[in-house]
């Protein structure tokens, strides 16, 4: 059996397993640790077929699913470079949301563990899909479990954030919605594959006008989720009010969906719509880059300032993958992973602080240096990995990232840089206040990290060195992906360019 | 042709469900009157009529064509409605039994009135003929007036029912001064033989004119039945004030069978004259979307919360019908199915929470479900998502085929303003999640106990339903087409 | 040969200070720190012994860290003439203070936390100038900026010092900002960061046309290294840096990684010399600092904080002699201000070490006869650094400032009176502590042989340091200036005299001198008191503008109010509004329904019947 079906209905399976599993007892988590890990050890199994050829597609799933008289949708998935290193990203984080949620989650755990292997199965499968009609069903599946978590555990004024956060994605998801059906409209099919056979092949030639719709309807889905500014306001409150393990979950995978999205469809479907919105994009990027910047600068919650950290770093992705070349895409891929440890890790860390302090503002907390040195110094090297410190993995990733966008317009680089002096700026003025100076009499007896909280901390740290240090190890795999989207972006829209609108007229007439 | 006045045996096999359910029906009436104590059983009897009813539908379908001199037809297009609407009614009567216990109201007339509707509704899948199109609405809309007014005592279901009774008996008179006019200007009230006039009409815009203007008086009739703007007043208040499996019946049957009728008559009579309706039905379809789904934003009663939405979502059918192609036919076809199975499991677990009288209807009512009831709470969040059209439903699947036949005929505007609908539309339905399960207990939930078996059945029938058509569309895709094919 | 064994050790000793070092006997910790650093010390000598005699650079490949489209870094070390200096320099005044910091610290908390940094400052030092290309060298840069975060802060508890760390490494960061504009622009010129091939590509570029953006390349650096190596306008960290425990301003503020900025431009130099304009800035900032910081050097009366701005001051006078192009002049005053600085701020340290932390030289005073060794070391640095003839600092500042006689005469004139302010105020510092009376109330003690032996050491090399040519080394790279004119020599001698009998005069002869002088300068004493109000200056147009500007215009304006409440409520409040308006319809009344009826039907009926479907 295909190793990415199994990869699917495991943690499916294992959802209905948690669900059936007595309510007041350790099996839910048991079942929920045990499908995640071994999801994860078998995800591991990816890496050989694809690096045979990561350009294209290993271990592809391909049955028909739905058929109508008038359009067919296959079950089509398959991995490449780029989703490769994100399944396993996912299938590697989620056993420690599960270890974080057994200690985090006091509330109905069982319902909270289903959830967690509902939003797995979501997750790998928009990191597989191959045919947008499948892309947007996991897209929502990955949606409503996260919905659900932020709103039924979170803290404060949850549900409004909650509700925020669906609807505003939602609206995002109907206008990508849009330009699916419009592009079953006028291809016939929702395959990716066959798309983009059906441009290069010269069956389907798309306006610059309708390719600008249709690139809109994926961006905004896209951006929202990411998110890119100005789309990004449902961030900081879902991402307060979220539970840490959801929170973990959101920062560290569940914008890469965006991200992921960006690079895999919306350069592809519509090139020309996508080179024309590029510099656009690209300067809301860049503003995203400075403006969440500045705001973590002031805040003064530990996890509203990673928030809008995360909003600075995101910026990165997005500027690489609208540079428009090797380095900037191989730079965004790589930054999605990076961010998805360094910032996964910076809230598993804020989970243990709020664990310990029972609250994350900064006012509340200082000089824990001293009762936890360990800690701190777990706290420090996460901290420099995100702020982009070389042989932590952040680094390679920004660095490509600003190297393709100086490639494309120097002067980006130039303004996107400012992010990395203040991202420094943020995060140690951050860690003075928590974790250096005087001990307060709420702080002094704040304990350690326990051999426990070490389980999830030391292959994350060990991970964040590896991708800083031998970067080539993934980096070959993510490369030839890339490149072969941004062949397909170049071909497709030179062909765009050489043909006119005539023959789609006459296609419309034909109908 | 010489008129033949014996009707062929075939003739009866093609009318058998109708006369099925009237045998039933008079049937559970005559126990009524000599039963004693108890009556729930008078509710199984209904249940085997329906389902003798559904098997003499497939039976008939085994030899398709028209029937008393084309006054009805069976075809996959009639029998697909049929069968959906017993399907409704069968729900319907499982989710009834234990809600009129405990109203105190357990009688054999109530049966009795869904299985009458029930012969109206199928009448209007079957016909063939302006005249039996009256004939079958008459009978479901008057037996559908008294369900709605069931409770006697009950304020609230007596307004219902007279809103209900007075306004659709005026839009009824609409629709027969339409079909006179078109039996004065045609000849003839048979659908095909209307539609080869206007075809073989070269010429004469006065004629077609007056066509169109009884088109219109039909368009009214049935827009109301079906509650699309600007005739959907009615329903808020009626689904609202009707008890609660009322309500689930109302807006699941009756609608789908007006539909039925609704684009049979203007996808094969009106047809030629679709460059005339099409921009009308664009203009009302938007109309009412918009309506149904903003109006529900503000709404706090749950009931009334939903008889907005079935506005919105009998909005998403219009598209369908826009479209004015086989595709959107069929589109159609399988929305409707989908959503009468959403709605009723929807009311059905609201009958459950309203406790005694209806006392709980209100969204806050809900709260804390999520932790008395997982179950239940995790069934109704189902019901909420595919309402809302998230994948794997049959909602989302629904709305997915209309907007995909929508940009099929070319229809770009409407479809990206009836996707923003519905992402609009989940605000309001987010707040029943939300009430399920961000907030803690209250009254209504404390002491909540399990639904009665029949009412778990329907529950869980309709959910099953959901995620059938949600994940394995396919096969009843396959069916609509067909059946849709019948209108070339 | 394994170049990676080098840097290795102290990595090793890192790695088992670190992690273990908490349950570790502090003889064991020590054996480790020192160790480590000797290891690597007795490997670079090792090392060197064997490339003898350097005729071509040796360079070692490792593994290829990514590999990017066109762009390959690879992680490689090389060993040339340049390189084997600093070599020399770090892992040799490295081993001498690491002795030193085992008795400073030896009363201190956290020992084991001080030497795992220290060594770890060891390794990324061995990284940066090993590597063989901009990006891994980029690595040492960052991570000794990293140690210098953490040394600086080592008593994380005291708000001066957490506040200096962070300092140190934005202030820095603001500088790699340039340095990382300037490997992107490297990379899109001429697609590679292997000083190799750029040295090739360089050789061979069409210059003339390239030389706007290999300006702009060498400029951008160049603010790398003014962050990096404390220059206007970025200097402003590195007196604060001194909040750090003494050894740490002697190792990476006084003789390693602040010198890092002049290695990288002398590493770099096949770009310089392409870009007249760029090495004239290089020098002309070099120059500015040196006064700048000389003077500030006069007023201070923490003996640590002269001490660092002289540092500040001698820095600049390196990148004069890089900025005129005398490259290994440069680096000869590296090596020689290594030596005499790291003596001087040893000597502070002994002398601080004596009085249990007193940094206020008016409270020392005669301390000449407690400390006799610390005194008279501390006297041979500041001989050295006054360019006192024969001593080290005497050829190294001579070969600078006779470069800028030949080339930008003003320059030399400059650097000239630069050179007797400074033999000024570092003998004004010495006098103070060492002559006169004491004025202090501790008990001043010599301080153990593990001080005093480095210190010993460090003596011999400042004075005699001179005699290790660097530019006839370095002869091959940079081809020596034959020039033979002894006026320049004479002249920065006389100016040094002058400075150290003036200082006599002030603060052994007449003490009364000073005070007088103090009050004749009046507001100007004030002003360079308290050093020219810089960092208040910047405070004010950069850091507290940008504060309020985040917090209220952007935080709470546009982020809280027009985006979140403004756009996005308020389309959703725009939604409700319509809501309500159809609500309105809703009036319950059937009388009312059946007029919407029959207005509706009436409507449709026009639009079908009549107008014909709006055709």
């Amino acid at each position: 059996m295909n190793l990415l079906a199994i990869l699917l209905l495991l943690p499916l399976a294992g959802f209905f397993i948690t669900m059936a599993s007595p309510r007041e007892s350790k099996v839910p988590y048991l079942v929920a640790l045990a499908t995640t890990l071994i999801t994860f050890f078998l995800s591991l199994g990816l890496i050989g077929p694809a690096g045979a050829d990561a350009a294209h597609f290993s271990s592809v799933i391909d049955a028909p699913w739905i058929t109508s008289p008038n359009f067919h949708i296959n079950l089509h998935m398959g991995v490449d470079g780029i989703s490769l290193w994100l399944v396993i990203l996912t299938t590697f984080l989620l056993p420690i949301a599960v270890w974080m949620s057994e200690s985090m989650i006091k509330d109905r755990p069982k319902s909270f563990f289903a959830l967690l292997l509902l939003f797995e199965f979501g997750l790998i499968g928009v990191f597989t899909a191959l045919d947008l009609f499948v892309f947007y069903l996991f897209w929502e599946v990955a949606l409503v479990p996260m919905y659900i978590m932020v709103g039924a555990w979170g803290s404060g004024k949850r549900g409004p954030a909650a509700v925020k956060f669906f609807v505003y994605t939602m609206f995002g998801s109907v206008l990508m919605l849009a330009s699916l059906l419009y592009l079953l409209s006028l291809t016939g099919t929702t395959d990716y594959i066959g798309i983009l056979t059906a441009f290069s092949t010269g069956h389907l030639t798309l306006t610059s006008q309708q390719q600008l719709l249709i690139f809109l309807g994926f961006f905004m889905a896209f951006a929202v989720k990411v998110p890119i500014f100005p789309f990004h306001t449902w961030l900081p409150n879902t991402y307060t009010q979220a539970p840490m393990p959801a929170t973990f979950l959101l920062a560290a995978i569940m914008s890469k969906m965006g991200t992921y999205g960006l690079l895999r469809f919306s350069l592809t479907m519509s090139p020309g719509g996508a080179q024309r919105c590029a510099p656009w994009i690209a300067i809301l990027a860049i503003i995203g880059i400075i403006y969440g910047a500045l705001i973590a600068l002031m805040q003064t919650n530990v996890k509203r300032l990673i928030a809008y950290s995360s909003i600075s770093h995101l910026g990165f992705i997005v500027l690489g993958i609208f540079a428009f070349n090797q380095q900037g895409a191989d730079g965004a891929v790589y930054q999605m992973l990076a961010h998805g440890l360094s910032t996964g890790a910076l809230f598993l860390l804020a989970g243990y602080l709020e664990q310990r302090r029972g609250s994350l503002e900064i006012a509340d907390l200082g000089g824990i240096a001293t009762p936890a040195p360990a800690f701190a110094t777990v706290f420090l090297i996460t901290l420099f990995a995100s702020v982009g410190l070389p042989t932590l993995c952040n680094f390679i990733g920004e660095f490509l990232v600003l190297q393709g966008a100086a490639i494309a317009h120097f002067t980006w680089a130039a303004w996107a840089a400012v992010g990395v002096i203040l991202s420094a700026g943020y995060m140690l003025w951050m860690y003075q206040r928590v974790f250096l100076g005087k001990t307060s009499e709420s702080t002094e007896s704040m304990p350690d990290l326990a051999s426990r909280d070490w389980v999830p901390v030391v292959p994350l740290i060990a991970l964040m060195i590896w991708l800083g240090c031998y970067t080539q190890s993934f980096m070959p795999f993510i490369s030839s992906a890339t490149n072969n989207i941004l062949e397909q972006t170049q071909m497709n829209n030179t062909y765009q360019v050489r043909s006119g609108s005539k023959e789609l007229a006459e296609a419309r007439h034909a109908r | 042709m010489p008129a033949n006045f014996v009707p062929a045996a075939s003739d009866y096999l093609r009318l058998a469900p109708e006369i099925a359910l009237t045998i039933f029906g008079i049937l559970i009436m005559l126990l009524e009157a000599v039963a004693k104590g108890k009556r729930t059983y008078l509710a199984y009897i209904s249940l085997i009529g329906i389902a003798a009813a559904f098997l003499l539908n497939l039976a008939a379908y085994s030899d398709p064509g028209p029937a008393f001199q084309h006054m009805i037809v069976v075809d996959a297009y009639a029998t697909f409605f049929r069968a959906l609407v017993l399907v409704v009614g069968f729900l319907c009567i499982l989710a009834s039994i234990s809600y009129l216990d405990r109203e105190g109201a357990q009688g054999g007339e109530y049966y009795a009135l869904i299985l009458f509707s029930l012969v109206g509704q199928c009448t209007l899948a079957t016909s063939a003929d302006l005249i039996m199109v009256f004939i079958g609405l008459e009978i479901s809309s008057i037996a559908t007036y008294i369900l709605a007014g069931y409770l006697r005592d009950d304020r609230r279901n007596n307004e219902a029912a007279l809103k209900y009774f007075l306004l659709g008996s005026f839009a009824t008179g609409f629709l027969l001064y339409g079909v006179a006019w078109i039996f004065g200007m045609v000849g003839s009230t048979n659908l095909d033989a209307i539609r080869v006039a206007l075809e073989s009409n070269s010429g004469s815009p006065r004629i077609l004119q007056v066509i169109a203007v009884a088109a219109a008086l039909i368009f009214v009739g049935l827009g109301f039945k079906v509650s699309i703007a600007p005739f959907q007043m009615w329903a808020p208040d009626v689904y609202q004030g009707a008890a609660a499996p009322v309500s689930a019946f109302m807006s699941a049957g009756p609608k789908a069978a007006a539909f039925a009728v609704f684009f049979r008559i203007f996808m094969t009579s009106f047809r030629p004259m679709e460059d005339r309706w099409i921009v009308l039905v664009w203009g009302c379809a938007l109309a009412t979307m918009l309506i149904g789904n903003f109006a529900a934003l503000l709404q706090s009663n749950v009931k009334r919360l939903l008889g907005y939405s079935s506005i919105a979502h009998a909005g998403y059918v219009l598209v369908a019908l826009t479209a004015a192609s086989e595709v959107g036919t069929a589109a159609a076809m399988f929305y409707l199915a989908s959503y009468a199975l959403m709605n009723i499991g929807a009311f059905a677990i609201i009958s459950h929470i309203a406790a005694r009288h209806e006392r709980f209807v209100k969204i806050e009512d809900l709260a804390g479900l999520g932790r008395r009831q997982p179950v239940l709470a995790a069934l109704f969040a189902l019901f909420v998502f595919s309402l809302i059209g998230v994948p794997l439903t049959g909602g989302f699947f629904g709305k997915f085929y209309v907007f995909e036949a929508a940009l099929h005929s070319n229809l770009v505007w409407l479809t990206v303003l009836g996707l923003v609908n519905s992402a609009i539309a989940a605000f309001y339905y987010l707040r029943i999640i939300v009430a399920i399960y961000m907030h803690e207990p209250g009254e209504a939930t404390a002491e909540i106990g399990a639904p009665a078996p029949g009412l778990n059945l329907a529950i869980w029938a309709s959910a099953i339903g959901v995620l059938v058509l949600g994940i394995f569309p396919s096969a009843l895709l396959k069916f609509a087409s067909i059946s849709a094919a019948a209108f070339k | 040969m394994n170049l990676w064994l080098i840097p290795i050790f102290p990595l090793l000793g890192f790695l088992l200070n670190g992690l273990i070092g908490k349950r570790l006997a502090k003889p064991v910790i020590s054996i480790i720190a020192v160790g480590s650093v000797a290891a690597s010390f007795a490997f670079v000598l090792f090392t060197l012994s064997q490339l003898m005699p350097f005729s071509a650079a040796y360079t070692e490949h490792y593994y290829t860290w990514f590999q990017s489209g066109f762009l390959n870094v690879g992680v490689d070390f090389t060993v040339d003439r340049l390189t084997a200096i600093m070599l020399l320099v770090v892992t040799g005044v490295g081993l001498l203070i690491h002795t030193y910091a085992l008795g400073y610290m030896d009363h201190e908390g956290g020992f084991y936390r001080f030497f795992s940094y220290l060594n770890l400052f060891m390794f990324f030092m061995l990284v940066l100038v090993l590597s063989s290309n901009l990006l891994v060298l980029f690595v040492g840069w960052e991570g000794v900026g990293l140690c210098s975060y953490l040394l600086v802060g080592f008593y994380f508890t005291e708000k001066f010092a957490s506040d200096a760390a962070n300092k140190a490494f934005i202030v820095n960061r603001i500088g790699d900002f340039g340095f990382m504009l300037g490997m992107l622009l490297l990379v899109i010129h001429f697609h590679t960061l292997d000083f190799g091939k750029l040295a090739l590509a360089a050789a061979h570029a069409p210059v003339e046309s390239a030389i706007g953006a290999l300006t702009a390349i060498t400029l951008l650096l160049f603010v790398g290294a003014t962050g990096k190596s404390a220059q206007i306008p970025l200097y402003v960290w590195l007196p604060d840096a001194m909040a750090g425990p003494t050894p740490v301003s002697a190792l990476i503020h006084a003789a390693t990684m602040v010198t890092a900025g002049v290695y990288m431009i002398a590493r770099m130099a096949f770009l310089y010399d392409h870009t007249p304009i760029a090495m004239h800035v290089v020098a002309v900032i070099g120059l500015l600092t040196a006064v700048f910081a000389a003077t500030i050097g006069i007023t201070q009366y923490d003996i640590k904080k002269v001490f660092a701005y002289s540092t500040v001051s001698q820095l600049g006078y390196m990148f004069l002699g890089v900025g005129l192009g005398a490259y290994s002049a440069g680096v000869f005053h590296l090596m020689t201000h290594a030596f005499f600085k790291a003596l001087l701020f040893l000597g502070a340290g002994s002398v601080i070490h004596g009085l249990e932390g007193e940094q206020d030289l008016r409270h020392m005073g005669g301390l000449r006869k407690y400390m006799p060794i610390t005194c008279y070391t501390l006297a041979a640095a500041s001989l050295a650094i006054s360019g006192f003839p024969f001593t080290s600092g005497f050829f190294s500042k001579d070969a600078i400032l006779s470069a800028a006689f030949e080339k930008e005469p003003w320059m030399f004139w400059v650097g000239a009176i630069t050179a007797g302010v400074t033999a000024f105020y570092v003998f004004r510092a010495f006098f103070m502590a060492f002559f006169g009376r004491y004025r202090g109330h501790h008990h001043p003690h010599e301080s153990p042989l593990v001080m005093t032996g480095p210190l010993m050491v460090l003596a011999v090399l400042s004075l005699g340091g001179g005699f290790l040519s660097v530019p006839k080394w370095l002869a091959p790279t940079f081809p020596l200036s034959e020039s033979e004119n002894m006026t320049p020599m004479i002249i920065s001698v006389i100016f040094g005299l002058c400075g150290i009998a003036l200082a006599w005069l002030m603060y052994v002869n007449k003490p009364s001198l000073a005070e007088s002088a103090k009050t004749a300068a009046g507001p100007l004493y004030t002003l360079v008191y308290n050093k020219y109000y810089i960092d208040e200056i910047y405070s004010a147009i950069i850091v507290k503008p940008l504060e309020l500007f985040s917090k209220f215009v952007l935080w709470k304006g546009v982020d809280d109010t027009v985006i979140d409440k403004g756009a996005v409520n308020g389309l959703g409040h725009l939604v409700r509004g319509w809501g309500n308006l159809f609500r309105l319809f809703q009036s319950g009344s059937i009388r009312n329904y059946a007029t919407w009826v029959l207005a509706g039907s009436l409507l449709i009926i026009f639009v079908l019947g009549l107008v014909g479907g709006a055709q």
